[in-house]
């Protein structure tokens, strides 16, 4: 199909538009088109007026480009053009919710490149350099006029989309355009702001440095909008009066941002997956903004969020398939296989759920396929109703221009559709395009049509990352043999939860290793929501209980481990020597099936840390193993901590250098960064004790982190090795006044036990792992044991995905080297660990009142033969040995049936 | 450049075998005797000449043998990390102190033995543990080197060889890598890794093919320029030397045993990660399986938690001979717990020790020599105090080569030094 650009039934006129041109280039601008009335109807149609009743026989009168009079019994007005709608169907036009169209063409340069004033590729050393943030371009600038897929936009029925700039992180602000005359550019916008545009991924790299990881991102979009809203209230308060006061600096970044913030556009926020919509909730509300989702092909199992929320998801409509020149004997995953099974249904969810929404092209490689990637949304229980509506008057009231488009009404804008057929027919034709009364008829087809294939311009639009290596660019994983590696997080599961939530558990006659007072044998132990109830001999089992016999086997507390980087999006913001301001908090995700693979193992509680590039890391995150919950549910509720390194992965050559490259510079960067926080408390305590006239100080994120620590409501959580390093992080925080609540690793620890044990410092060491690096070299299995005898709290952690499945024979080794006993050995992986994240009040042993996390064992548990039968959180059964065996057979049954429903032409 | 006329000296290139030293004759007696050649019983075992001289409930104890009474202890024969890098790496991250990895992709001709330091201190950890000989394989490229079976006790690397050209490295190619996340296609996309698969093995072919008709020039008395690669290569395309071949998903296992078997080359599978899948298919075949770390994680997210845990149990039960390895250096005194990690998953303990002593030694051809307690063989043994791969076990004693070995090492003499620091002084804080 091919729709030619005319003026009002221009081909009448013909003759005179050859008249008229070409004109030369230096010559005057000369009308090109007839000067006649600007007076259209459609007469005789069927009207899909999407905002009333559907109208049959209908004329639809347009004077000037907008709709005058809409109605049966309608007359055109005399001297109208008239267009017989005789057997055909006027839609509102069709409006694309999100796009680059007039920026950033596939294969261009991105249109913050083009701008002179913007440095590209520059280093970034933290939020004031605002790193990939662009807010002032808009989709309305700049429009590069020679964009073809303005016209492939429209003859695929298109009349308005929403573009922006899509480079960097706040790339610039959405527009409203109408694809009307593309040489006139001006006479597109509809709306020159209707939204901020967000990513979460710098895809097309328009600066290097900070942030460098998701949870980098998340920390600087608040820090953004935080000083925005500072730099507002700096602003107003000056402007209300200047006198005797210091002008604040003008900020490009901040001026579009106080603008949002005062004028309330919503952001344009990235999220799919259920924990994404989690992240893209929390995050613009700390950034003050009302965010629309975009992407959200993975919606179906978030739409509640949304609808609690009220917010608006844009829905990309290039459903996920599979590759292809794949791999004939490739192993989907069934996460991959159920986007392929389960995307196309959001719609429907969102619809069922209240969620506004709206469709766009996104990753489709051309317009023209939107209507057939809406069908499989239809197919999938989507009405066409709601379907038309998500193509027209959805996203104009999502954008809050429905006043002017979105449906067929005297008033608005006239942007119409005019089809051969219904919408959503597979045999429907659009023929004619309005927009803005201007009419873009349909030639007849020459069989040479372009079919508007494109590549697509994936880096334009949905561009959160599915979760997988979200930090895999960036340059700062450790080395491989380090323990401390970054290493991408595995793959999320498809199905997460408990096999059971039984409220009343009794688990009858087992070995009970208590692991707070020694052993009893042929014990019962009676859970009762969530918590541990009872323990003794020969407990008679309520009615409502679930009894489990476990003669002949062992029971012990849930596993807790201190050191883990599971379950997290990110692990390392190393572009900073201080990166105080990430938290892992941010980047949650419940889904991995890591989570899974250590309940497996007995572990029911983890600490998660942030990684060892930087001698100040970012805030970690303790959570119970509800594997599958929200972020939000996974939290115990420990204090607050922090990561901090010393060391080889702090000094190591990076490009481009960063401070320190010595054990001296860390010392130093740890020192400097306390001064900066009293500084900061200083101010705020001034700014709090005094009148609290005029402008508060700025809210500083890495400060702000920093000052919890001195004021002790914030623990740090000190990667270390050699020994030397670790008594000089003693002395500076006790300089400072406070008390390093746990070393890390502490391989060296056994060389100055007594030292850290007068700290007060907890030990959280590995049971046998030395020599990876030379700051290991000295590093004995004997350390958890010699620590522990000269008086320091210890535990020993794993530090690794796979490690961590077997933290019992771990603590074994502290038997194996250096003689511990079996209880204190016990002791290093439940009740130590939790000691020293002050959750021992939860869990960690086996006593009346805590929670019920208990591991249900064969073999005794510190035997290398011991093997975990059932794992219990709350006294939910999170892991069955039995069960699992369904689980895996379920697994692969449902992966045979999709493979072959989507995969079924493999070779 | 004058040519040589090669001769089929290989010997040379096998390197002298293992020179017994110690004159001292041991006799090992009250302990339970593991022999891993029948079942236990309590008796005397004489070592004589660096050998086992005799074995037995009701053994004569020569006049001159040092008695070593194991009463209530056990006797095991050395345990072989069927793959490790001990001696040829010793700090990870400094990569001075690394020499595993040799430039390029084609290098038969160089051998672990050449780089394996006698001094380092990941010998005497490994050994403290009772890990008394073990196969060092150079990496890298797709023929690594060859590997070494050394003791791991020895002033020289003369004194520590058994065989310092057992097994050739090879690494199989994948086909994988086609398939990055979110999408096939372009460079990375399937077509392009099977074509660059194929070259690969063609590339393999003809260096084997390269190496036999050099064989046949040179057994024909055809003068050639001499090529080291090719002789080593010969020996392997001879099927003198066995390969040890890398392979570890189930199309690569497979694809691994049908190119060998064209070859009609002598090999061992290394690693067989995913080689459960097909389990009854390599029983068949006869091939064995020296497998990856036991304490691995599942090959992906839908992959059964207890996959490489139940990798083992699920071979040896439909016949598979294994071995158990730790492909490393500071972690190889793990070798025991690689096996015992199998056992609640299927493989039954006495399957699990013997596959850390025994097989190995015959998938190498050094059935007559290592691996059980029998008379005759090399002198590896351990004394323990209990089951040899539990962790709380302790080793209490350890033969090598006929020696009694020492249980000395860095680890507990930096416990020892420390353990006995007096009690920190003058921060009273």
């Amino acid at each position: 199909m091919q729709l030619q650009s005319r003026p009002q039934a221009i081909a009448i006129a013909a003759a005179l538009v050859a008249a008229l041109t070409p004109s030369s280039l230096a010559a005057q601008p000369q009308p090109t088109r007839p000067e006649g009335p600007r007076l259209l109807a459609i007469q005789g149609a069927r009207v899909v007026t999407v905002s009333g009743a559907t109208l049959e026989g209908a004329t639809v009168v347009i004077d000037d480009g907008i709709i005058v009079a809409v109605g049966a019994g309608v007359s055109p007005p005399p001297g109208a053009w008239i267009v017989d709608g005789t057997g055909r169907t006027v839609y509102p036009g069709l409006f694309d919710a999100f796009t680059t169209l007039g920026h950033g063409r596939a294969g261009g340069v991105a249109p913050t490149r083009w701008s002179s004033d913007q440095e590209h590729n520059r280093h970034s050393w933290g939020p004031e350099d605002r790193p990939g943030t662009t807010p002032w371009l808009s989709g309305a600038e700049s429009i590069d006029a020679g964009d073809d897929r303005f016209e492939r936009w429209r003859e695929a029925g298109f009349t308005t989309v929403v573009s922006a700039p899509h480079a960097g992180l706040v790339p610039g602000r959405a527009s409203v355009l109408n694809l009307g005359s593309f040489e006139r550019p001006r006479e597109m916008v509809v709306a020159a702001s209707v939204a901020m545009r967000v990513n979460l991924r710098d895809s097309s790299r328009v600066y290097r440095g900070f942030p460098g990881s998701a949870m980098g991102v998340f920390a600087y979009l608040k820090q953004l909008y935080y000083d925005a809203a500072h730099y507002h209230s700096a602003w107003a308060d000056y402007d209300a009066d200047p006198l005797g006061k210091r002008r604040p600096e003008w900020d490009r970044a901040l001026e579009p941002i106080r603008t949002q913030l005062v004028e309330g556009w919503p952001a344009l926020f990235p999220a799919s997956s259920r924990s994404d919509i989690g992240r893209a909730l929390a995050t613009t509300g700390e950034m003050g903004v009302r965010p629309i989702i975009y992407g959200a092909q993975e919606a179906y199992a978030g739409a509640e969020l949304l609808a609690d929320a009220g917010v608006a998801a844009l829905v990309d409509l290039d459903w996920p398939k599979p590759p292809k020149d794949d791999d004939p004997e490739r192993r989907p995953t069934l996460a991959e296989l159920r986007r392929y099974d389960r995307a196309p249904t959001t719609p429907a969810a969102l619809a069922e759920a209240g969620v506004p929404f709206a469709f766009y092209t996104g990753g489709l490689s051309g317009p023209g396929e939107a209507l057939a990637a809406v069908r499989r949304a239809v197919a999938q229980g989507l009405s066409e109703e709601i379907a038309v509506e998500a193509l027209t008057l959805a996203p104009a009231e999502i954008f809050g221009v429905a006043d002017q488009l979105g449906s067929i009404e005297e008033g608005k804008i006239a942007n119409l559709v005019v089809t051969s057929g219904g919408l959503l027919d597979e045999d429907s034709r659009i023929e004619i395009v309005v927009v803005d009364g201007e009419l873009f008829e349909e030639e007849e087809e020459d069989g040479g049509a372009e079919d508007g294939e494109e590549e697509a311009d994936s880096s334009a639009v949905g561009d959160l990352d599915d979760g997988a290596g979200a930090d895999e660019a960036e340059g700062d994983a450790e080395e491989a043999a380090d323990p401390d590696s970054d290493a991408p997080p595995v793959p999320m599961s498809a199905n997460t939860g408990p096999y059971r939530d039984d409220p009343v558990t009794l688990i009858r006659g087992a070995t009970v290793l208590i692991a707070s007072h020694g052993t009893l044998a042929d014990t019962d132990i009676l859970l009762r929501d969530g918590i541990i109830v009872e323990i003794g001999g020969g407990l008679s089992a309520p009615s409502d209980a679930v009894v489990v016999e476990a003669a002949g086997k062992y029971v012990t507390p849930g596993i807790v481990d201190a050191h883990s980087h599971l379950a997290a999006l990110s692990i390392n913001e190393g572009t900073l020597n201080n990166s105080a301001m990430v938290t892992i908090e941010d980047v949650l995700r419940p889904e991995d099936i890591g989570l899974y693979r250590a309940l497996a193992g007995g572990v029911t509680t983890i600490n998660i840390l942030h990684g060892s590039a930087n001698p100040i890391g970012g805030g970690n995150s303790v959570i119970k193993l509800r594997w599958g919950a929200d972020a939000d549910d996974l939290r115990i509720g420990a204090r607050k901590g922090i990561k901090f390194a010393l060391g080889e992965n702090t000094t190591r050559d990076r490009d481009p250098d960063r401070y320190p490259a010595t054990r001296m510079g860390v010392q130093d960067v740890i020192r400097q960064s306390f001064l900066d926080a009293r500084a900061y408390m200083e101010e705020w305590e001034a700014f709090e004790e005094g009148d609290r006239r005029g402008v508060s100080p700025r809210r500083d994120l890495r400060l702000e982190a920093m000052a919890e620590i001195l004021r002790g409501e914030r623990w740090v959580h000190a990667h270390c090795y050699r020994a030397d390093e670790i008594l000089q992080l003693l002395r500076l925080a006790e300089e400072f006044g406070f008390r390093i609540r746990t070393l890390q690793h502490v391989l060296e620890g056994y060389r100055i036990a007594d030292e850290i044990a007068a700290h007060g410092a907890g030990g959280s060491t590995f049971s046998d792992w030395w020599a990876y690096k030379i700051e290991a070299y000295e590093a004995i299995p004997h350390n958890a044991a010699l620590m522990a005898e000269r008086g320091v709290l210890v535990s020993i952690n794993s530090d690794s995905g796979e490690e961590i499945r077997h933290l019992n024979q771990e603590a074994a080794k502290a038997i194996r080297w250096g003689g511990m006993g079996e209880e204190e050995a016990l002791r290093l992986v439940t009740l130590n660990p939790a000691k020293q994240f002050g959750i021992d009040d939860r869990v960690g042993s086996i006593e009346i009142g805590k929670d019920a996390d208990l591991v249900v064992w064969e073999g005794h548990p510190l035997s290398v033969y011991a093997k975990t039968l059932r794992t219990y959180v709350d006294g939910k059964l999170y892991f069955d040995i039995e069960m699992d065996r369904e689980r895996q057979a379920a697994i692969e049954a449902e992966k045979a049936a999709l493979i072959e429903k989507h995969m079924g032409e493999r070779p | 450049m004058t040519g040589v006329r090669i001769a089929l000296a290989v010997a040379l290139v096998g390197a002298a075998a293992a020179t017994p030293v110690a004159a001292q004759s041991y006799a090992i007696t009250g302990g339970t005797i593991h022999t891993l050649a029948g079942d236990p019983f309590v008796g005397t075992v004489v070592i004589r000449a660096g050998e086992i001289a005799a074995v037995g409930a009701d053994v004569e104890v020569p006049a001159d043998a040092q008695i070593v009474d194991a009463t209530g202890q056990h006797v095991y024969p050395g345990m072989f990390d069927a793959a490790s890098r001990l001696g040829l790496t010793e700090v990870g991250a400094v990569s001075v102190t690394n020499d595993h990895r040799e430039q390029g992709a084609y290098k038969p001709h160089l051998q672990a033995a050449t780089a394996i330091h006698p001094a380092s201190e990941h010998i005497p950890v490994a050994r403290a543990n009772g890990i008394t000989h073990t196969l060092t394989v150079p990496q890298g490229g797709r023929v690594p080197g060859q590997a070494s079976l050394v003791v791991l006790d020895g002033w020289t690397i003369e004194e520590m060889a058994i065989d310092l050209g057992a097994a050739m490295a090879i690494s199989y190619p994948s086909r994988r890598g086609g398939f990055g996340r979110g999408g096939g296609g372009g460079e990375g996309g399937w077509k392009a890794a099977e074509k660059r698969y194929r070259e690969t093995v063609a590339e393999l072919d003809e260096w084997l093919e390269a190496a036999r008709r050099y064989d046949a020039a040179a057994a024909a008395g055809t003068t050639v320029e001499r090529d080291l690669k090719a002789e080593a290569m010969a020996r392997v395309a001879r099927g003198e030397m066995p390969v040890l071949l890398a392979a570890n998903g189930e199309r690569d296992i497979r694809s691994a045993v049908e190119w060998a078997s064209r070859q009609n080359l002598r090999f061992v599978i290394a690693g067989g990660r995913e080689a459960w899948r097909i389990a009854d298919w390599l029983a068949e075949a006869g091939v064995d399986v020296v497998l990856s770390p036991t304490q691995s994680l599942p090959s992906g997210p839908d992959e059964p938690y207890d996959e490489a845990y139940a990798n083992p149990g699920k071979l040896h039960a439909a016949g598979v001979r294994i071995a158990f390895a730790t492909f490393g250096s500071s972690d190889s005194r793990t070798l025991p717990y690689e096996a015992a990690q199998a056992v609640p998953y299927g493989l039954p303990r006495d399957a699990a020790i013997a596959a850390v002593t025994r097989n190995a030694a015959e998938m190498l051809g050094f059935g007559a020599r290592l691996g059980t307690i029998e008379a005759g063989r090399i002198a590896n043994l351990m004394i323990t105090d209990g089951d040899p791969l539990e962790i709380r076990t302790q080793v209490t004693g350890l033969f090598i080569l006929g020696r009694e070995a020492s249980l000395d090492n860095k680890h507990e003499r930096l416990y020892e030094r420390y353990r006995a620091r007096p009690p920190a002084g003058g921060t009273d804080r």
